[in-house]
């Protein structure tokens, strides 16, 4: 849940300084420029997109190569300071929120595209390569890379790795893990490990599918080889309105009955048409709720399916069905959508972006639960959706400046999570647990559940070294042998105390 | 049971468990936990020769009976079932809701959705809809001591908590057990057509497969099948390939889509053609025979798509000339390969096991069967991957005591 707004500053904290021979070990490996330490500059790096988490790291070291994450990791281990990861800083969960007394590790430095095969469909890239970046070096070829989450001009490979990103067109493409065939990891005993590549089926577990997701808390990855794909041969667009959102929930279900499995299908309600119109002059009109679609696939198939869905957008009670004549309108629709988060700034002073994802079916159920929470409340809520696959982002408005408005707000977008987790659903579908969620993940898994995904923590970080604090409820500590688990080090001392 | 390779059973003194319900094989566990017994996981049994045979076992935990389906959600297409559910029968109930799997692996009639997670199966549909890592949403395990744990869920986007069903997949019953697993499933296509391409050499075959991609086709299956190029002495391998390329999805696309593949094969000089529901059933049928062929030896080959024509002739090629009655079937635009035949000397297979892995470095060469002599002679599985230390970790925070499957695993885990 982030609150990009906040009016009210978080109250400055003094950084803990790193001992002087870290600093001369860290300067000796990545250079003086690269070791920045002065507090002043440390605020910058105190929190990531979730504004509302801070904490300043001791150090921050930004290392341009394998090699220098892994010395940087040795000495951090040494030291006994925590290490904590950092792409682009615009995820919304808290991930690269720095733990007191930690080396922050900045990867935005490692951008080089280091090999691109077409031929056998993949790519390799550094983890501070732009999202974007990556499609873009390969469109002229006619490729691209599918995972297109809506920050996907700033956010990081690094990062998506990290979060296993989605985006709006995962329904049909899947989401970051699904497209990471290999990566190059420093683990926490300092040493450099491939794991995967661009060859299937290596023998041995899927550590790919864990460590994808994994918040950075199993290892610092320094490379990816990513699958990339062709272009589709056509893409059809079309935006529809609805008198309310049940009728467009009605409209995802029947399109998705029929078979059809649409590129995306976002949904959004009155208050995020409202929003995405006053920021970016779309000509939306004042309904109750929009659908806007993506098939793609050969011609005559994207043809065929847009032409069925529309038919079954004007049965189920589409007031208006637009179909884009020009690739610009399409972008302009497409525009609306993206937007429509940072748009709310012009409805509220403040909102809280939450991610939720429930049971496709039980849309409509879920957003009257969620208005009547609003109205028992009294906060604004609007919805901009992932309808196809369930991943609902309610963003929960309020005004920060009326005391307590903030607390109350950002309870309310807590318990739209446990709406989610009654209806079978997760507390997150693409922004991860972070340090935001953490509290929730009890909620949502069991104590056994927990600790199966904590041994699978300390099987590769048994010093909990890497982003401590994040995913887990509780700190814990790796026992060498099975065990009741005790509490971390740092939480007892205070220090990853989540104010 | 009897393995494949029809050596000596290990598992032949072992005790078998077939609970009924997960509570009771949750109890087996915490029994053998308790009597600090090994466990090896039985399912259809496919797959019981891949990997090494598992050393002292005293409990087969058979899953034969945990055949129900905990949830099929049609609206929301997933589909949750206990680790006993044949494949082939699941299907014939999601079909009831134009839905399906998409998971074609072989022996689907007996092979169980526990089993095919745990060995990481697949068939032609993979070139479209991925592997089990692409379509397993949740899972339930128990682990060795008896405890039970969840990962994932029930809904496809998720990503709050560490991948447990991914970290399953593949693991070949030495982490735990998998009591259920969540699925998402897809829509039925309409309609499927096959063109086959009846005589190709190993570089054409990868042409056609970079030209389907040039012309911006999505298949939903491709398979190369050894042509039968023998003489009555056997068949002979000449480097030449069968290649079936289905559409499958709504009839408008899948007959464009066909019709443009017939074009390309025209200007590029390929022979070609659309072939007829009859002869499209009869060419899936000998690649379901050619995979599903109870051989002694059969091998896993994966190398990247475009190193195919080395792949053919260095190492289908190898293991051709070793082995009897060899057969082999290739899905070049993933870059996997199986080959199976029975071994008549040992050696001379083991040796071309040996040249197949030279062959393709940075791929690999997996026994999923093998009489002892020939695993005497090569590990089943290999080299050891980089990150085998990472694995072994996992493992032993998994499954401390060694106690499920133990040495079946890469590197004797």
């Amino acid at each position: 849940m982030s609150a990009p707004s906040v009016v009210t500053p978080a109250p400055a904290v003094e950084p803990i300084p790193a001992p002087a021979s870290v600093i001369d070990r860290l300067i000796a490996v990545v250079g003086e420029r690269n070791v920045i330490r002065e507090p002043a500059d440390l605020r910058t790096y105190e929190c990531d997109a979730l504004t509302s988490f801070r904490a300043a790291p001791s150090v921050v070291v930004l290392p341009a190569s394998t090699e220098e994450v892994a010395a940087a990791v040795r000495i951090a281990v040494e030291a006994g300071m925590p290490v904590v990861p950092r792409g682009a800083g615009t995820g919304l969960s808290g991930g690269a929120l720095p733990v007191k007394g930690c080396m922050l590790l900045g990867l935005s430095r490692m951008k080089r595209i280091l090999e691109v095969d077409l031929d056998d469909g993949w790519i390799r890239v550094q983890p501070g390569v732009i999202n974007l970046d990556v499609s873009k070096e390969i469109s002229a070829a006619g490729y691209y890379y599918a995972p297109d989450p809506s920050s996907q001009s700033v956010c990081t490979i690094g990062g998506n790795v990290a979060e296993n990103s989605g985006g709006a067109h995962c329904l049909k493409y899947g989401f970051t893990v699904n497209h990471v065939r290999g990566l190059r990891m420093v683990t926490a005993a300092g040493e450099v490990v491939d794991i995967g590549g661009p060859v299937l089926d290596g023998p041995g577990y899927d550590l790919l599918g864990v460590v994808v997701g994994s918040e950075g808390t199993l290892g610092i990855v320094t490379e990816v080889v990513l699958r990339i794909l062709r272009k589709p041969e056509a893409t059809r667009t079309f935006f529809a309105t609805f008198p309310s959102t049940d009728e467009a929930g009605n409209c995802v279900s029947e399109i998705i009955g029929t078979g059809i499995v649409p590129a995306a299908i976002e949904m959004m309600d009155r208050l995020a048409i409202q929003a995405a119109v006053a920021a970016t002059g779309v000509d939306w009109p004042d309904v109750g709720a929009a659908l806007l679609m993506d098939v793609d696939g050969c011609t005559a198939e994207a043809e065929h399916t847009s032409e069925v869905a529309v038919g079954i957008a004007r049965r189920t009670g589409a007031i208006e069905v637009r179909v884009p004549r020009s690739d610009d309108e399409r972008m302009l629709m497409w525009k609306g959508r993206k937007s429509a988060f940072a748009a709310m700034g012009r409805l509220s002073p403040n909102y809280i972006v939450q991610d939720g994802v429930i049971p496709r079916k039980d849309i409509a159920r879920v957003l009257s639960e969620i208005s009547r929470l609003s109205q028992e409340r009294g906060f604004r809520v609007a919805n901009v959706f992932h309808a196809g696959d369930g991943n609902l982002h309610p963003l929960v408005l309020y005004d920060a400046r009326i005391p307590g408005q903030e607390h109350a707000a950002e309870e309310m977008a807590g318990e739209i999570l446990r709406i989610c987790i009654r209806y079978g659903g997760s507390i997150t579908g693409e922004h991860g647990v972070g340090a935001d969620k953490a509290p929730y993940m009890g909620e949502m898994f069991s104590d056994a559940d927990l600790d199966t995904m904590a041994r699978v923590r300390c099987a590769f970080d048994p010093g909990t070294t890497f982003n401590p604090s994040k995913v887990f409820p509780t700190p814990r500590l790796c026992g060498d042998r099975p065990g009741p688990y005790r509490p971390h080090a740092t939480e007892v001392a205070g220090l990853a105390d989540r104010g | 049971m009897s393995t494949a390779a029809g050596h000596v059973d290990p598992l032949a003194a072992a005790r078998q468990e077939r609970p009924s319900t997960l509570a009771e094989a949750t109890e087996a566990l915490r029994r053998a936990d308790r009597d600090g017994e090994r466990v090896l996981f039985l399912g259809g049994g496919t797959e019981l020769s891949l990997g090494a045979p598992p050393t002292g076992v005293e409990v087969v935990l058979c899953t034969e009976r945990l055949e129900r389906i905990v949830e099929h959600a049609p609206l929301d297409q997933i589909v949750t079932v206990e680790a006993g559910v044949r494949l082939a029968s699941l299907q014939d109930v999601l079909a009831r809701s134009g839905q399906m799997l998409a998971l074609d692996p072989p022996w689907a009639s007996r092979a169980t959705l526990g089993g095919l997670v745990a060995t990481n199966a697949f068939g032609p549909l993979r070139t479209r809809y991925g592997s089990i890592r692409d379509l397993i949403i949740g899972v339930s395990i128990v682990r060795a001591d008896g405890t039970e744990a969840r990962g994932g869920g029930k809904v496809v986007k998720n990503v709050a908590g560490f991948d447990l069903p991914k970290l399953m997949v593949g693991s070949l019953g030495t982490l735990g057990f998998i009591s259920t697993v969540t699925f998402r499933l897809h829509p039925r296509p309409q309609t499927e057509r096959t063109v086959l391409f009846p005589d190709l050499d190993a570089d054409a075959v990868r042409r056609v497969v970079l030209g389907l991609r040039e012309a911006q086709l999505e298949p939903g299956a491709v398979a190369a099948l050894v042509r039968e190029g023998g003489d009555d002495l056997g068949v002979r391998f000449d480097g030449r390939f069968e290649l079936g390329v289905r559409f499958d999805g709504f009839e408008a696309g899948v007959r464009q889509q066909g019709m443009k593949l017939l074009e390309l094969a025209t200007r590029r000089g390929w022979r070609a053609e659309s072939l007829g529901a009859e002869t499209a059933r009869a060419f899936w049928a000998r690649h379901d025979d050619a995979r599903e062929s109870s051989a002694g030896f059969r091998a896993k080959l994966a190398a990247q798509p475009m190193e195919l024509e080395r792949v053919a002739n260095a190492a289908i090629g190898s293991l051709f000339t070793a082995l009897e009655v060899p057969r082999c079937v290739c899905y070049p635009t993933l870059g996997l390969a199986f080959v199976a035949g029975e071994v008549r000397v040992a050696g001379q297979v083991a040796a071309a096991v040996t040249a197949a892995r030279e062959a393709i470095p940075d791929g690999s060469v997996v026994l999923h069967a093998a009489p002892p002599e020939v695993r005497a002679a090569v590990d089943v599985w290999g080299a050891s991957p980089a990150a085998l230390p990472l694995m072994a970790a996992v493992k032993q925070r998994l499954d401390p005591g060694r106690r499920l499957a133990p040495g079946r695993f890469v590197g004797g885990l």
